[in-house]
């Protein structure tokens, strides 16, 4: 379904030179599997994620979703993708709804089967009451449901979430997460970025530690642990990550 | 691109635009009560500010004598002024002379009053002046006595002027209060002097009529036609349109752009399948429209104003209503290259704040493209039609003075320029949503070392966009301070050696010099960025070839944009001095002068280091054109600059397909060779060789081509072949055609998920 291959991302930066956000990073996700990429702030998480979702291009290497390579077809793999990260916001002067349905007609849904998939979602993730609220009016738990449905309003096959729970209560996080779930058991190939062990735990299928743009280590959770013999998730975090720090000081991998 | 998505983003951004209060009180609110209450305050103002009064200080006033009556109680005489109420204008102070000085002494006082400002005017009459009107007047009466007669009438005209009395004004023009008063005395002393001209004739027994032969009346005609108004409206109207138009477009621009990276909501709608033509054309006619509103709105506010306040004063009658339908006609791709223009900079704006500041320099380039069709002998012609914004303003004018034959005749080339313009703008904005270096721009500190660090360690085998655009502007600006220095003062001879010195300087030091220090600082493959590369050999003779061709083509060419931008007499004159001055030197000589070293010099700048640049714009023919305007522009005279980019295109063309600079050399060797030889050659050889003839004819100064048809046809063939090579291209264009492989590869991939 995803098929991210040698991912190579440079950004020009005056302090730091030409700067190495993505040092090639590669992996595959699969339909009814969450694949979570695990890594601490500034890992490239984002930045491979936004290279999914073609608002950037790769500097070197390939990606493709369901078939459609994110640098030559952008516009196909938008089809195939919701996006949903802590830099999407929602529009302040359009309401709940007209955001959603604004985006489903985007997406060329009819508009008869629009409103109904819209009334469905609205029902699901309880927002019939935040219906006709402009997206200023919102809480941030009211503005995160809104960018689900956003992102879901199309059904599409692939679903990206990068860091979506940044910053919300715990409530929110976890009415999230069992969206993030159930969408996982209706099948859908889903990409979930965090820095959070618990959720990483708690939803993973199978996970990639990212830190300064390589993959320390890739697979389902189990074999993580085996592999590495250690049961605490984030006492294996920590330790590849000092690992990796002590083997590449920041100057030489930065430069 | 799809339509309904484009209508879809359009009707989200007008609700989103109608539903934000400021932007509505800004585009509705505002017009509708600034220009009311700038009326009122108007009038509230112009109730106060009567006209104040200057004051005169006369000094002499005993030396008139019994000339005509001038002061009456203290003031002028009532009967000088055309209006008795203006005397209270005119305070009169009287120098004291008791007891009396030496009239210097006097006039050297009142000079430092004038100066200091205690005294608008200073009116001085000189102690012999009462002798000298008694002694004018007995000249007239001797001279018109029949015992004089007999003299000739030049010496009698001498003898009249050096007898001439002369009293002095003082006034200073550093004061508009001084100014004035010195207009206000003029009409004073013209209606004494009527009546010291009426003394004298009455003297000589003449009718006082005879000071007036001729009476020259005035009508103004307009007042009959419906265009009483126009002159002043048709100024005011089309720049204020401008301002609006531009105003109106701005604001909502940095809100649609600026204001949408700023609340993040601007990735969510680049992750959704909308493409980013489909964006920024849906953003585009959001802005058109506000900016259409704001200015109908503003300008429907103040013709109401105007007409309310000033509708009594005939010169602001108001244009007949068919005029107003041109101001909505011209609004619309004003509006539209405006809008373009506002988007494509607020996109590159990192927040609104910053897209806040690009709103002056806008106005202060596009005021000038506006503002200079209202200088009075600016008319509509093909030349100005050509020019962005000024032909449109120029269109306007001429309809709303009711010269609509004429504007009908160049409507088409403004709408084309116009729309030309509005597409290149439309274009740059594109190219900004698509660059995600404007799109997730982060403020950086500003570090001037850090930021040369950066070039020089961190650069590229080829140029950057930027860093081509710097060098071009860096070469004009030498240029320009340079040309000054360098260029001969009227005057000062100016000898075939000048001219060389000049035209080494300027090739050697103000176009290679920049070119190669860029190269070798900002790049690290020299050989890449200027082309150094032995091209397919073939293409070296062809580039000879085609610069033969299409030299008639380009004389050709050349003639038509003189006949659209004529020569000024003064520039002809200084040309045709350069000619002599060419001519009297050696063709060698000037072969290497003119065609030569400038090939080198300029191909390795624009062919070199600039197109390098540029072709990271990843379109092959736009980075040939921007290339070859940057080139147009280096050229100083406005006629050689529209030449040079034309040939500049074939140039940048031939060094892209072949990959190399040595074949854009050698086109443009063989290209300014003949245009210098051309004109030498040997009158005699027309006859000797007749097969010349149907090669070429004799013209005023130099030969003209004949077929110049038929040598394009043969050019045109020539770059198709060109066309045809297969050439290096930049990682951005290889990108480009691969999205475009990609995009028609799977033509129905949207469609198929959708469903």
């Amino acid at each position: 379904m995803i098929h991210v291959d040698g991912l190579v991302k440079h950004y020009a930066d005056l302090r730091r030179g030409q700067f190495v956000a993505l040092g090639g990073i590669s992996f595959h996700a699969e339909p009814g599997q969450i694949y979570g990429l695990l890594g601490p702030n500034g890992a490239g998480k984002t930045t491979a994620l936004r290279i999914l979702s073609t608002v950037l291009r790769p500097t070197a290497g390939t990606a493709s979703v369901n078939g459609f390579d994110v640098l030559t077809q952008p516009s196909q793999v938008r089809h195939q993708i919701g996006f949903m990260s802590a830099n999407t916001a929602v529009y302040d002067r359009m309401t709940a709804w007209e955001m959603v349905e604004y985006f489903g007609r985007l997406h060329g849904i009819p508009q008869s089967e629009l409103t109904e998939r819209m009334e469905g979602l609205f029902e699901r993730l309880q927002m019939n009451e935040i219906r006709d609220l402009l997206g200023a009016k919102m809480s941030t738990g009211m503005k995160q449901k809104v960018s689900i449905a956003r992102a879901v309003v199309h059904d599409p096959p692939v679903l990206i979430f990068d860091e979506a729970t940044a910053g919300l209560d715990v409530l929110v996080a976890r009415a999230l997460l069992n969206a993030v779930a159930e969408l996982r058991d209706q099948g859908k190939c889903i990409v979930f970025s965090t820095h959070i062990m618990r959720e990483a735990e708690k939803l993973c299928d199978r996970v990639a530690i990212v830190h300064r743009g390589h993959i320390l280590a890739e697979g389902t959770l189990d074999d993580l642990r085996k592999q590495h013999d250690e049961r605490d998730l984030e006492e294996l975090f920590f330790r590849l990550i000092s690992r990796h720090d002590e083997a590449h000081p920041p100057e030489t991998v930065a430069s | 691109m799809s339509f309904s998505n484009v209508k879809l983003i359009l009707s989200r951004e007008i609700r989103d635009q109608l539903r934000d209060r400021r932007t509505l009180f800004m585009m509705f609110v505002l017009p509708i009560l600034l220009y009311p209450l700038l009326g009122m305050s108007f009038i509230q103002i112009q109730q106060f500010t009567e006209e104040k009064p200057t004051s005169v200080l006369v000094v002499g006033a005993r030396n008139l004598g019994d000339a005509p009556r001038l002061f009456e109680n203290s003031q002028f005489a009532l009967e000088l002024f055309s209006d008795p109420d203006m005397a209270r204008l005119l305070e009169l102070h009287f120098l004291r002379d008791e007891p009396p000085r030496p009239m210097a002494e006097q006039r050297d006082e009142a000079h430092r009053a004038v100066q200091a400002g205690q005294f608008d005017v200073a009116l001085c009459f000189p102690e012999t002046f009462a002798e000298e009107v008694e002694q004018f007047q007995q000249t007239i009466r001797r001279l018109a006595t029949p015992s004089a007669s007999g003299r000739n009438g030049e010496s009698a005209e001498l003898e009249i002027n050096s007898r001439i009395p002369q009293p002095d004004t003082l006034y200073t023009t550093t004061s508009d209060k001084s100014s004035i008063a010195q207009n206000r005395l003029d009409e004073v002393w013209n209606h004494w002097n009527q009546r010291l001209i009426e003394t004298n004739l009455t003297a000589v027994g003449l009718p006082v009529a005879a000071a007036r032969p001729v009476e020259l009346k005035r009508w103004d005609v307009a007042g009959e036609t419906a265009y009483r108004g126009a002159a002043l409206w048709s100024k005011i109207l089309p720049v204020l349109l401008l301002i609006w138009a531009l105003t109106g477009a701005f604001y909502p621009a940095v809100d649609l752009c600026a204001g949408e990276k700023e609340r993040g909501t601007l990735e969510t709608l680049l992750s959704s399948p909308a493409e980013r033509s489909e964006i920024v054309l849906g953003k585009l006619v959001t802005i058109m429209l506000f900016s259409m509103l704001t200015a109908v709105l503003n300008l429907a506010s103040v013709g109401l104003t105007g007409w309310l306040v000033f509708g009594d004063y005939p010169e602001f009658a108001p244009p007949p209503p068919v005029s107003v339908l041109w101001l909505a006609i011209a609004l619309v791709p004003i509006s539209a290259l405006f809008s373009a223009l506002c988007l494509a900079l607020a996109a590159f704006a990192r927040s609104t704040k910053e897209g806040q500041y690009y709103l002056m320099p806008l106005l202060l380039i596009t005021m000038p493209l506006a503002v200079l069709p209202m200088t009075p002998g600016a008319e509509l012609n093909l030349g100005n039609s050509l020019v962005p914004v000024t032909g449109a303003v120029l269109l306007l004018r001429s309809a709303l003075e009711g010269s609509y034959l004429l504007a009908l005749r160049f409507l088409p080339v403004v709408v084309a320029v116009t729309l030309a313009a509005c597409l290149l703008a439309v274009r740059w904005a594109v190219d900004q949503f698509n660059s995600e270096t404007v799109l997730f721009r982060e403020s950086e500190r500003l570090d001037v070392g850090l930021w040369l660090r950066h070039l020089l360690h961190d650069r590229q085998p080829t140029p950057t966009v930027a860093g081509a655009v710097f060098c071009a502007a860096a070469i004009l600006m030498v240029r320009f301070f340079m040309s000054s220095a360098l260029s001969p003062s009227p005057g000062e001879a100016f000898d075939f050696l000048d001219f060389a010195r000049v035209n080494l300087i300027t090739q050697l030091a103000m176009i290679a010099l920049p070119a190669l220090l860029m190269t070798a600082l900002l790049t690290s493959s020299p050989r890449q960025t200027l082309l150094l590369r032995l091209p397919p050999w073939r293409t070296v003779p062809a580039a000879i070839v085609l610069a033969v061709l299409l030299h008639p083509v380009v004389n050709a060419i050349h003639v038509v944009v003189q006949e659209l931008y004529p020569v000024s007499e003064n520039l002809k004159a200084t040309l045709r001095g350069m000619e002599q001055v060419l001519n009297s030197a050696p063709l060698w000589q000037l072969v290497l002068l003119i065609a030569v070293v400038p090939a080198i010099c300029e191909e390795l700048a624009f062919r070199g280091f600039i197109l390098s640049g540029l072709r990271h714009v990843g379109h092959k023919w736009r980075a040939i054109v921007y290339s070859a305007v940057l080139f147009g522009l280096a050229h100083t005279i406005l006629q050689q600059s529209l030449m040079a980019c034309i040939v500049g295109v074939v140039l940048g063309f031939v060094a892209v397909q072949s990959g190399s600079i040595l074949p854009a050399i050698a086109f443009h060797m063989v290209h300014n060779a003949l245009q210098v030889s051309i004109g030498r050659l040997p009158p005699d050889w027309l006859d000797r060789w007749p097969v010349l003839n149907y090669l070429i004819r004799p013209v005023e100064g130099g030969y003209m081509f004949h077929w110049p048809v038929a040598a394009g046809v043969a050019a045109l063939a020539l770059m198709i072949w060109f066309g045809r090579l297969p050439y290096p291209k930049s990682a951005e264009e290889e990108l480009q055609e691969a999205i475009e492989r990609g995009s028609h590869e799977d033509d129905d991939g949207a469609v198929r998920v959708v469903a």
